[in-house]
């Protein structure tokens, strides 16, 4: 049996610089694994461990997700093997395109018990991907979920509404978004980095996977995002009740305090 | 061609009903939930509601499968909001539409077959208008309750659920707050040196009369507060007449939650920190000293 965790390996956007145009210019943005998927490994080798599955990593990406850095630095934190999809061709490919390839990927392994994911991915967004995901391979998913129990066929979750604490139970397979309260990912040690080098990485292509996706659409134009101008008006904080003062007659005279 | 809204138990979704009107075609709600919810969607600006009726201890996700079908006979744009059983229903949409995934979309227009969308790239770093052959499914906000006094018709449909099932729902131990109805919101992140100097803030909230939120990590890695109270791309996104951010850096994820707000102001010993340009008033300086301050002048 086998428990697959889908990850991501992209550049963080806070890294990004956006010209004036809204172009954005990732060049200098160094691509890391986000702590919402350092979570997912957590809590998908705890359970692993307690159903007796392996632990397979999987992502899709651009040039850099197979480089060792890349895959050691998944692999060092807990995951038996990884399964790459590698190509230039998927850098900054859309929710849709990577949740085929992620399915084609698991169903290729076959006898997996269960995907967890990331609650959120760090480029985009949307918070997508995980039901996307499970509705191509057919299967049940849940999203927010803090905790999780699996005896290998069915799991139980709970996640936190606004309404209340909700526990649910379902039978597997399924595809299960983790939120970031569900686990603390702790920091690999110097063992675990050492024993990454010798687990097992396959690395594919687009070629091996289907092809290149095509775009999603046709961009007319980017901007860089709008809102209500901001003033940047500095108050002196050396007094902090002169601050104080200063701000609160600010704030009545623009209408934001009675 | 119609245009679909997707609602899960919850019939607070004005605004996506707003933005499927734009399109100029038939408004249809999919609802799965308990009839109540149905009756609340058949609202004006609703042209139909197809409702798939959920029974107790049955999970709005456990029909995601039966909502696709139904959005796949008659395939057009399909907008949801961000909680948890509303993605679930989108994305089994999309995958059986093989429809791109848009999120943070400002306008949404249908030329003939082309959806054009302008939306937020990267988690709304930047902006980018983009052609879409064919439809796309949109997540948004929510938005609040319909009006009443519609009367679109309701047409129930049978569907088997997939193998999700509640087993309990206990009462929350935490409040939950309104902050995306508020008028005034006082936010603080991760400059906040313990979770014992929190009173610190509620008193500053509760003396502005404004709600407390807080930046995500606050919420999800130190758990200070619940995970309703943070604001950020993917929390709550608010649009307050004042919004104060206390200890809060001002990383993209958290300025796209607030982008909307009138006036920002922020305190922050960094001045380095991306907030210092983001906002109308600039406090650069020892929350412990000036929180207190504000606090006694109010």
């Amino acid at each position: 049996m086998k428990i697959v965790v889908a990850y991501q390996w992209a550049p963080d956007p806070q890294e990004a610089t956006v010209g004036e145009s809204g172009t954005v210019d990732f060049s200098r943005a160094k691509p890391a694994m986000s702590d919402y998927d350092a979570t997912a490994i957590e809590v998908g080798r705890a359970v692993a461990s307690a159903a007796g599955a392996s632990l397979v990593g999987v992502t899709v990406g651009g040039a850099s997700v197979a480089q060792p850095v890349a895959t050691k630095a998944a692999l060092s934190r807990g995951l038996d093997e990884v399964v790459v999809v590698s190509d230039p061709a998927f850098e900054s490919a859309g929710t849709l395109p990577v949740a085929t390839v992620l399915a084609q990927v698991v169903q290729g392994l076959g006898d997996v018990a269960l995907v967890i994911a990331g609650d959120t991915s760090i480029d985009n967004g949307a918070r997508l991907l995980p039901p996307v995901l499970g509705a191509l391979l057919g299967w049940p998913v849940l999203t927010d979920v803090q905790t999780l129990q699996f005896d290998g066929t069915a799991a139980t979750a709970a996640r936190t509404l606004p309404e209340g604490v909700q526990t649910l139970s379902l039978t597997g397979p399924a595809v299960i978004a983790v939120s970031a309260d569900s686990a603390k990912p702790k920091a690999p040690g110097m063992k675990d980095v050492l024993a990454a080098g010798k687990k097992p990485v396959t690395v594919k292509s687009a070629a091996d996977v289907g092809g290149a996706p095509a775009p999603e659409g046709v961009v007319r134009s980017t901007a860089k995002p709008s809102g209500p101008a901001r003033k940047g008006i500095k108050i002196d904080t050396t007094d902090p009740a002169a601050a104080a003062a200063e701000l609160l007659s600010a704030l009545r005279a623009a209408g934001a305090l009675s | 061609m119609n245009t679909y809204v997707l609602v899960a138990d919850s019939p607070a979704v004005s605004e996506l009903v707003a933005s499927a009107a734009k399109l100029g075609r038939p408004v249809v709600a999919v609802v799965v939930g308990p009839e109540s919810v149905a009756k609340a969607v058949a609202a004006p600006g609703v042209d139909k509601v197809l409702w798939v009726s959920e029974a107790a201890g049955q999970a709005a996700e456990a029909f995601a499968p039966a909502v696709a079908d139904l959005v796949a006979a008659d395939p057009g744009v399909v907008f949801a909001g961000r909680k948890p059983a509303e993605r679930v229903l989108l994305g089994a949409v999309a995958a059986r539409l093989g429809a791109p995934v848009v999120a943070g979309a400002t306008a949404v227009a249908a030329e003939g077959g082309t959806t054009v969308v302008t939306h937020g790239t990267y988690g709304g770093i930047a902006v980018a208008t983009v052609a879409y052959d064919g439809p796309v499914v949109l997540v948004g906000d929510g938005g609040g309750a319909l009006a009443g006094g519609g009367t679109a018709a309701i047409e129930a449909v049978a569907a088997t659920p997939g193998p999700i099932s509640v087993v309990s729902l206990a009462p929350s131990t935490v409040e939950a707050v309104d902050l995306a109805g508020a008028a005034r919101v006082v936010s603080v992140g991760r400059g906040l040196k313990s979770a014992d100097d929190l009173p610190l803030l509620a008193g500053l909230a509760k003396a502005l009369g404004a709600e407390l939120g807080c930046s995500r990590p606050v919420a999800e890695s130190l758990e200070w507060l619940p995970k309703d109270h943070y604001v950020g791309i993917s929390g709550q996104h608010i649009a307050p007449d004042f919004y104060l951010m206390v200890g809060i850096s001002g990383q993209i994820q958290h300025m796209g939650g607030c982008r909307g707000a009138k006036l920002i102001v922020c305190i922050n010993t960094d001045k380095d920190a991306p907030v210092m340009h983001q906002a109308d008033y600039v406090l650069q300086g020892d929350l412990y000293d000036l929180v207190p301050a504000i606090t006694a002048a109010v």
